[in-house]
């Protein structure tokens, strides 16, 4: 569970609080509270806004990396039913554990196009960030040596 | 002693009255209810249609009274071509320069009624202001040249690729003046086109919104929602920011141990994951005081659209004492958060878990974040401000028309 902000000021700064926000979630990002497979989903209508935010794209590729694994593990199976409860979860068990034999092998395969495709995504990013920074420089160079 | 606009039209595409409703509609109705009740002669020139998706006539012609008002119906035309208006539509939206001729057919096939500009080619000398919006339509910018200069635009701007087509560019510097609802959207306004032309008529008027006190806890009884909710209201689709909405509310209940449910009043069907869909309540349309009390009773308010030139359920949310929550994006409803110091605003999931988390465990905060928007609704709101701007633009742009 997080921990809140606390604001004291009694007068109203919505400025202020907004940066005090800003500055509790940098400081738990630095933690790793936010390297959370659910942050990552959450974000994904919000691209569309925040796209030519350099920023945001760091973050969103930051939450990428802990959302790419398709989750194979092992989950508690239950049964809400009171009724052949027991008779239920042993059947539930036995059609996951088949799935699991047939799936293991795909998901993993796809775990590691996932990865792979995230490393790939990361260094194209890189490298044409560096590329628009050496032009960007470059332009500004030339625009001050005509001025 | 300057003259008195008399004889106004208000040409809008739909009228706001019951169940058809939406932002502009709502606030070029009330303009001209206010300029009725301080005894300007008032017109409103308005199509038959009342669904934004079919524009179906649905309304008889003819001019008859509403709710006090004289409106005259014109039919839409009844022969656009849907395949050349959404080709060209789908390439602005996409970001595509189309050229002067695309841009003439996409206005040619859009809502129009041949009628309506008709009436105003023919009897247009007995109004002396005629004010149109919003922008978008093609209605409104044919209805926009036939008497220019007496024309004024309330155009309810967005930073969107349509408004950087050139005929609304020449439309804004055509017409006699601008009325824009908040100074963000003229600014807006000034970076899209330049700055307007001398004699134009450029003001901020805004809507104005009617005191109402409610019992805060009276929705939630209603509706047997005994947890803490977030609000939403108006239309639910992407352009509103309502699926980023959608996926925080999920998050935040997935991170956090707390039952947080999401109220959505208005219309609009968006995708709503099964395990979320009973923490999502969807109470369709509600009378105004309805609106109130859920306002009243919510966490806070929250608006994530990027694209708005007016948010008047924000506005209503504070008058209700409710703190307002929006997208860091969304430039106007931020400044109005800003002004008001009634709201807070987000980037990214993180800021809007932390935000709504200080809302819940900080109800003196909340509060005063309420209380500070709703001292700010009454000031800059309150109908005898704005009504004093309208009259005040109306009057102006007679001066060389």
């Amino acid at each position: 569970m997080n921990e809140t902000v606390t604001i004291g000021a009694p007068g109203m700064n919505v400025a202020g609080i907004v940066a005090e926000i800003r500055a509790s979630v940098e400081r738990k990002r630095a933690e790793g509270a936010y390297a959370d497979p659910r942050v990552a989903r959450a974000e994904k209508s919000n691209l569309t806004n925040l796209q030519n935010d350099d920023d945001f794209f760091d973050f969103y590729m930051a939450c990428l990396r802990q959302a790419f694994v398709v989750d194979i593990n092992d989950f508690p199976i239950i049964e809400r039913r009171p009724r052949l409860g027991k008779l239920l979860v042993a059947l539930k068990r036995t059609i996951w554990n088949l799935l699991k034999f047939y799936t293991y092998r795909m998901w993993t395969q796809q775990n590691q196009i996932n990865g792979l495709l995230l490393s790939a995504l990361e260094s194209s990013e890189q490298k044409h960030r560096t590329t628009v920074k050496a032009l960007e420089a470059r332009i500004a160079h030339l625009e001050s040596e005509r001025h | 002693m300057g003259a008195t606009a008399e004889h106004i039209a208000f040409v809008v595409p739909r009228l706001a009255d019951g169940s058809v409703v939406g932002g502009a509609e709502t606030l070029l109705r009330k303009l001209a209810e206010r300029a009725s009740a301080s005894g300007r002669q008032v017109t409103i020139l308005t199509t038959c249609a009342t669904s934004h998706y079919t524009w179906a006539n649905e309304l008889p012609p003819g001019r008859r009274q509403v709710g006090g008002l004289d409106v005259e119906f014109f039919p839409v035309d009844g022969d656009r071509d849907i395949e050349t208006f959404l080709a060209v539509q789908n390439r602005i939206s996409a970001g595509v320069r189309v050229s002067r001729d695309e841009e003439q057919d996409w206005l040619r096939h859009s809502v129009n009624s041949r009628a309506l500009c008709s009436h105003l080619t023919d009897a247009g000398e007995q109004y002396d202001v005629i004010v149109t919006g919003p922008y978008l339509f093609g209605l409104v910018y044919h209805a926009a040249q036939v008497h220019p200069k007496k024309t004024l635009l309330v155009p309810c701007l967005h930073d969107e690729p349509f408004a950087l087509l050139t005929s609304f560019k020449e439309m804004f510097h055509n017409v006699k003046g601008c009325m824009f609802n908040t100074e963000p959207e003229r600014r807006l306004a000034v970076r899209l086109y330049g700055e307007p032309d001398q004699a134009q008529v450029i003001s901020v008027v805004g809507m104005g919104l009617d005191d109402r006190i409610v019992d805060a806890s009276a929705f939630a009884a209603r509706h047997g929602i005994d947890a803490p909710y977030l609000l939403y209201s108006g239309r639910r689709e992407p352009l509103k920011g309502t699926p980023i909405l959608i996926d925080y509310l999920e998050a935040f209940r997935a991170r956090n141990d707390i039952d947080l449910k999401l109220v959505m009043t208005g219309s609009g069907d968006i995708p709503i994951p099964p395990e979320l869909q009973p923490h999502v309540i969807d109470v369709g349309f509600l009378s105004e005081t309805e609106k109130f009390e859920a306002m009243a009773g919510a966490v806070a308010f929250c608006h994530p659209s990027v694209n708005e030139s007016l948010g008047i359920v924000l506005l209503e949310a504070w008058l209700a004492g409710t703190p307002g929550l929006v997208h860091a994006h969304g430039e106007v409803l931020r400044y109005q958060c800003e002004s008001s110091n009634g709201g807070l605003w987000f980037q990214i999931y993180p800021e809007f878990e932390e935000a709504v988390l200080l809302m819940l465990n900080q109800p003196e905060t909340r509060r005063a974040l309420g209380q500070a928007g709703r001292a700010y609704v009454l000031r800059e709101y309150a109908w005898e401000a704005v009504e004093k701007r309208l009259l005040a633009a109306l009057d102006a742009a007679l001066q060389g028309a």
